[in-house]
């Protein structure tokens, strides 16, 4: 039997190592793959919450999640795409023109 | 017990396969550990009895979003490392900011005392799964097949080379 506590461990261990990859890097790419990590890292909370409670509700939620985790890979990857021909850059530090 | 030592084994190598990823250079090698971290998020829902799951995560992510990332960087051509420099503050800043968030929310986990668990596992098989899914969430579901249409067309009006009003 899995404690829940590990499980939840492991989710949040993901999801902050996730937030830290999205804070720090500057690859655009990177940046990307760190928000699929902090998808995960929730979705591995909710399978083991969804096991806890003996319902199937969490699952549920995280193929919500994993959706979404695609929708927004595609999307990010459109704007990375089009930032590369426009600029030939793919580092977060020049998408900084909208500044006041 | 053997459940116990296999999740062990694969929220290890999750763990490890996530920092990894974010500490390459190379962002080749940083695709590389995601699929690692992929499949053994994979490993972990199969111990924990969210079958479905897993085979959505290696279907869904080893085969499709990992594939993405692959041609991507091949299309964008990342090949030189790009430097990143930061002054000594912000980057003590950046790093503090995750790991006080984690011991915060690892305070609350521990200090909470969680419902001993349900016990009937009857709710988890794959039956009831979609009987929710379908039933309860009907809504939702076709919600996300919505968005995943605007998904599909925006990312194509997006990274198409010429612009919508462009008359060639």
């Amino acid at each position: 039997m899995i404690p829940i506590s590990a499980v939840f461990g492991l989710g949040l261990f993901m999801f902050c190592v996730g937030v830290f990859g999205v804070l720090f890097r500057k690859n655009l790419v990177i940046m990307l793959m760190s928000l699929e990590l902090l998808l995960n890292g929730v979705n591995i909370i909710l399978a083991g919450v969804s096991r806890h409670l003996g319902s199937p509700r969490g699952s549920v939620f995280a193929i919500f999640v994993i959706v979404m985790a695609v929708s927004e890979a595609a999307v990010g990857f459109a704007l990375v795409l089009s930032y590369f021909r426009k600029r030939k850059a793919y580092d977060a530090d020049g998408l900084s023109e909208l500044r006041g | 017990m053997i459940t116990l030592a296999i999740f062990v084994f694969f929220g290890v190598l999750a763990a490890a396969g996530a920092v990894l990823v974010v500490v390459q250079k190379n962002a080749m090698h940083s695709v590389l550990y995601l699929a690692l971290t992929v499949l053994a998020t994979a490993g972990v829902f199969f111990t924990l009895q969210a079958e479905y799951l897993g085979a959505v995560q290696i279907l869904v992510y080893g085969g499709g979003i990992v594939v993405l990332y692959i041609f991507v960087i091949i299309i964008v051509n990342l090949k030189e490392v790009l430097p990143e420099k930061r002054k000594l503050f912000p980057r003590l800043v950046l790093i503090a900011l995750p790991a006080l968030l984690g011991a915060e929310i690892i305070l609350v986990v521990v200090r909470t005392r969680f419902a001993p668990p349900a016990g009937h596992e009857r709710g988890l098989d794959l039956a009831s799964l979609a009987e929710m899914l379908l039933k309860t969430y009907l809504v939702p579901f076709e919600i996300a097949s919505v968005l995943l249409l605007a998904v599909l067309v925006g990312a194509i009006i997006i990274a198409r080379r010429k612009s919508l009003h462009d008359p060639d």
